[in-house]
């Protein structure tokens, strides 16, 4: 094979261009060197921080909520350690399908929590895979035992362990104890931009006390620094990256909650609540602080919390008899009867009537060509004011209405409070309805007439007000006119139990009424329950003496036909509205039976038995002062031991005094079903029942993104 | 021509030594620095580099013992042979990650793309060599043949699709043709000319995600978990390294698996982030020798032969380093250029050592 190799020729003609390339080159890398030294040198400590911030994450060791104590020191709210059930698809990877079916195997997820995580599994791709998600929150002890078991078939499932919020006594007090639910996105841009310290996945107090004492109780976050991956993994092994001092902040617990409420007469009063739906409100006359705040049917606070499907908050959103409702402070009704102490007391005021005025009672009232009837339809003769209250007489407060004409008896109304919100401070409050003539003119068709300020007189046409307002206007009329503002919170204390806030009785209003007039209607009520022919003499209490008022309001408008029998949803509302003892009282207590029929036998009752109870208990305090249980809180630690011994007693309720037997209404009878029938002036109108409030709801699909950012 | 004895001995009297230590130096930082990039992904891949390095180092040494002037004569053979290993990547090639650029010979993976590097320069120097340019530079028609013969695997390495390698392969080839002399109107209509290709390829022959890269690039802040997610993390690990570095395996943007790409690509990243702007320094100086060597080499060859191969090498290397450096610490959109004798890979080793004993021969022969 020929070749030739190149001959030999001189390179010099290249130099030249050979130190350009040179210097070409050297200039190229200057400006490497150069954009370095501005990176490494210049920006270094910049860019150093900025590595540092890659593979630090603080994850959030979630702080303890406050108590809810009640005025005892019993715990009604506090956390439990529970477990929340997270997968991480990348972990599963190919075997996703099946890990969800066999967690649905084991666990008995339903289809909705299967749909969605299939959804969210479908739907994971780049890193978001690495990211856990929430597959079920505060799964049970038992499957927290199947998890142990089966964990090797379960690839990619984690239990985080997570405090839950735990009502110590179930239903009680549900809706006045509220519940929580998580934020939702909406709401937590709002938070954040108001500067709080919300993040996704945090709870936050919905309704009553949890969402009115919410800064209280939330307290401060801690976090603890991890080392991560650039896929976001933690790195146990690599705890050496981050500085000791830094690696955990300590959580600080919200503060306690101490309420005004009483656990054992709120168990009383719900107890001996005989009715489908309705409110009891009891509370201290001297004071204004709330003893008992019953909303039936109550919230259960331990299913909202938690794991809450679709399903039931449908159920509860359709449900009849309304359980969303705060009753005593959003539902308005027509006071009926309990009203005639507010006609008692303008007659007086305007001097239209006096203790000794009297007429006589034929069945009913005739004004115009039109007639008002007296619930006894045989009349009761000649009456007087004690008389018209003792027994209720329509006929007296029918005339003392038409004397008093509309406007007044809405003054007087509005001087006790009613018709507007009570500034109790939880939730939305209903004001209530006090027509007044100028209301008349603007929404009734036709414009005000005379007649209405009959139905008003004994409660009815356009009235309405809610439990908590009348509780209150009586604890007015007993305490000789200090009308308070409602409180349902004594004192906050810090986690040590010391307090640091205390709540001091707030007067709403100092009533200018006559003590005279207050004095003849305290007379009145009294005689109600305690003089023989009383609307409530049947369930008058053998120790103390009680004054009050039955109420039966008429909610449907009917004809002649009086004493047809109704269906549950046309039956009248039952009241009764009492405080005692009747000269010095200690305890108000209004009870409104919805759709129960009469005051005297619908309501008394209950009022009776929580009376009773409370002096019972007041009794039994005063004779063994029994020392209160520091509040334990729960460990969120998994391997804390379940219980230090000792712990359970705390939630517990301390055990009751006996209580009368509750069942004095089903001896008693009250005189009669009859109530006044109304026959109204105008066509029949209903006032606008009040809106339900929407449930603050968890939507499951905006269910919590796990803690790991 | 055989040589005989006594030359074969004045020839090891002449070896180059230095540059062999140079070389031997960067290749050891590199296998050093991988070692510890490679740390938590695979174990034994800077034993793999220095198997590759040892086999390189051998296969220099051999090719000292035999005369570069052969090449002249094999320069057309070879370059076949890379064209047909490419075309046969387009046909039977491993894909990995979604690009065909590997074929199995035996137990090994080879980079044929790599080769087409060696090849264009071997074909060029050959060319320039039997055809002079004339004093005042080469003119358009003069210069259609080193085109195609450049065009040619470009063309096939940007299908692979492996921009990085094409962009190299091109630069070297164009740096040799501008080296060898073009006339002044021709370099001016060649630029307008190499505009316009640019604005074409942008159209119709970049993928997305070289689309997106250079996009990221010029508009970092547009984007930075997607396509700039890669060039943020390694100017932070940069940056991060400061004057001195974090250390040895103590770098955390490369233990956390932050950085894209850390033991090919990437590896200057680690490099810096672990011993700082002092080392970066060092081995930017330590590329300069290396690059100034080779032109030293192409001033004193004994043909123009031998210079254009060693200003070829000496345009590979400075391309190599200035595109990888200057990606990395976010001078330049992210392209897949290694970063010579540092960047894990064998056919890119061998390529890089291959070009370096290049030479060491002519050098070797400047006298005979």
């Amino acid at each position: 094979m020929v070749e030739t190799l190149p001959e030999r020729t001189s390179a010099r003609d290249f130099w030249p261009r050979l130190a350009l390339f040179g210097a070409l080159v050297g200039a190229a890398f200057l400006l490497l060197l150069g954009r370095l030294y501005r990176l490494q040198v210049t920006q270094g400590k910049e860019y150093y921080e900025r590595s540092v911030n890659n593979f630090v994450k603080d994850q959030k060791i979630p702080a303890d909520r406050g108590l809810l104590l009640d005025r005892r020191g019993t715990v009604l709210a506090d956390s439990r350690p529970s477990y929340d059930l997270y997968l991480t698809p990348y972990f599963c990877g190919r075997k996703c399908d099946e890990v969800v079916g066999r967690l649905s195997a084991y666990l008995g997820l339903d289809g909705e929590t299967q749909a969605r995580v299939r959804e969210r599994l479908a739907a994971s791709r780049g890193l978001s895979r690495f990211q856990p998600f929430l597959v079920e929150v505060d799964i049970g002890r038992d499957a927290v035992d199947v998890f142990e078991a089966r964990k090797t078939e379960l690839d990619g499932v984690d239990l985080v362990p997570t405090p839950h919020r735990a009502y110590r006594l179930g239903t009680l007090a549900g809706h006045l104890l509220g519940y929580l639910s998580e934020v939702g996105p909406a709401e937590l841009s709002a938070l954040q931009a108001a500067g709080k310290d919300y993040h996704e996945g945090d709870y936050i107090g919905r309704r009553g006390v949890e969402r009115a004492f919410e800064p209280y109780l939330r307290g401060v976050d801690g976090a603890e620094r991890v080392a991560v991956d650039a896929k976001g993994r933690r790195l146990p092994g690599r705890t050496d990256l981050i500085p000791a001092a830094d690696r955990i902040r300590l959580p600080r617990p919200g503060d306690n909650v101490v309420l005004s409420i009483d656990a054992r007469l709120q168990k009383v009063a719900e107890e001996s609540f005989p009715g489908k739906a309705g409110a009891v409100v009891a509370l201290d006359p001297q004071t204004g602080f709330v003893l008992a705040l019953v909303s039936h049917p109550e919230l259960d606070g331990n299913l909202l919390t938690g794991r809450v499907t679709r399903a039931q908050l449908a159920a509860l959103a359709a449900d009849p008899y309304k359980p969303e409702l705060f009753r005593p402070l959003q539902g308005q009704y027509h006071p009926g009867s309990t009203f005639k102490t507010v006609t008692a007391l303008a007659g007086l005021r305007y001097h239209v009537i006096t203790p000794a005025s009297h007429t006589v009672c034929t069945g009913g009232y005739t004004l115009g060509r039109r007639r008002w009837r007296c619930w006894k339809d045989q009349g009761h003769g000649l009456v007087d004011l004690h008389r018209a209250i003792v027994h209720s007489c329509d006929t007296f407060f029918y005339w003392v209405g038409d004397r008093l004409g509309l406007d007044r008896i809405a003054a007087e109304a509005r001087l006790l409070g009613l018709g507007n919100p009570t500034g109790i401070g939880l939730d939305t409050e209903s004001p209530g309805v006090i027509p007044d003539e100028a209301w008349h003119d603007r929404v009734t068709p036709g414009g005000y007439q005379r007649g209405f300020a009959l139905n008003a007189a004994i409660g009815q046409g356009d009235v309405n007000v809610t439990p908590l307002q009348l509780a209150l206007a009586y604890a007015a009329v007993g305490n000789g006119g200090t009308l308070w503002r409602p409180q349902v919170v004594r004192r906050i204390e810090d986690p040590e139990g010391k307090t640091i806030q205390l709540f001091e009785p707030r007067i709403h209003a100092k009533l200018s009424i006559d003590p005279k007039d207050l004095a003849v209607v305290v007379d009145g009520l009294t005689g109600v329950v305690n003089e023989p022919g009383g609307t409530a003499y049947p369930h008058r209490l053998p120790d103390v003496v009680v004054a009050g008022k039955t109420g039966t309001a008429a909610v449907v408008a009917y004809g002649a036909d009086l004493h047809a029998k109704l269906d549950y949803w046309r039956n009248d509302h039952g009241w009764f509205v009492a405080f005692a003892p009747a000269q010095d009282p200690q305890i108000a207590v209004a009870v409104l039976n919805e759709h129960a029929g009469h005051g005297g036998s619908a309501a008394a009752p209950t009022a009776m038995a929580v009376i009773q109870a409370f002096f019972e208990e007041k009794k039994q305090d005063q004779a063994d002062p029994e020392p209160l249980p520091p509040p334990a809180r729960p460990s969120h630690d998994d391997q804390a031991p379940p219980a230090p011994p000792g712990k359970k007693e705390v939630g517990a309720m301390p055990p009751r005094p006996p209580r009368r037997k509750a069942g004095a209404w089903a001896l008693g009878k009250t005189g009669g079903r009859g109530a006044a029938r109304v026959r109204r002036a105008t066509p029949a109108r209903r006032s606008a029942s009040p809106g339900d409030p929407p449930l603050a709801r968890t939507r499951l699909a905006d269910r919590r993104e796990p803690r790991w950012s | 021509m055989e040589l005989t004895a006594p030359t074969r001995r004045r020839l090891f009297a002449r070896f180059p030594l230095s540059p062999l230590l140079l070389t031997c130096a960067i290749t050891g930082l590199g296998v050093w620095n991988l070692a510890s990039a490679s740390r938590n992904v695979q174990g034994s891949l800077w034993l793999s580099q220095l198997l590759w390095f040892a086999g390189g180092l051998a296969a220099v040494l051999l090719f000292a013992l035999w005369d570069y002037r052969h090449l002249a004569w094999l320069a057309y053979p070879a370059y076949a042979v890379v064209i047909l290993l490419l075309l046969a990547v387009a046909v039977h090639g491993r894909t990995i990650m979604g690009a065909r650029r590997w074929l199995d010979v035996g137990p090994v993976h080879l980079q044929p793309s790599e080769l087409a590097k060696l090849a264009v320069l071997l074909v060029l120097a050959r060319h320039f060599h039997e055809s002079p340019p004339p004093r005042r530079g080469l003119r358009l028609h003069q210069l259609l043949l080193p085109f195609a013969l450049i065009l040619l695997p470009v063309a096939l390495v940007v299908k692979q699709p492996d921009l990085g390698t094409a962009l190299i392969v091109a630069a070297v080839g164009l740096t040799l043709c501008v080296f060898a002399g073009i006339r002044r109107t021709t370099l001016v209509i060649l630029a307008l000319a190499g505009v316009t290709a640019a604005g074409g390829a942008w159209q119709h022959f970049l993928k997305g995600y070289q689309k997106r890269r250079i996009e990221t690039f010029l508009n970092p802040a547009g984007d930075s978990l997607g396509a700039g997610y890669h060039a943020a993390q390694s100017i932070i690990a940069v940056g991060s390294g400061r004057v001195t570095g974090k250390g040895w395996g103590q770098g955390t943007q490369t233990q956390l698996s932050f950085l894209p790409e850390q033991h090919t690509d990437f590896i200057f990243s680690v490099w810096a982030e672990e011993h700082g702007f002092i080392a970066c320094a060092l081995l930017v100086l330590l590329y300069l020798a290396l690059v100034l060597w080779a032109l030293w080499v192409a001033g004193v060859a004994r043909d123009r032969f031998g210079s254009y191969l060693a200003a070829g090498v000496a345009g590979l290397v400075a391309w190599h380093v200035f595109i990888n450096i200057g990606m990395v610490s976010g001078l330049l959109p992210i392209v897949g250029v290694t970063l010579p004798l540092m960047s894990y890979g064998g056919s890119s080793l061998l390529t890089l050592l291959l070009a370096v004993g290049l030479v060491m021969n002519v050098q070797m022969r400047r006298f005979g």
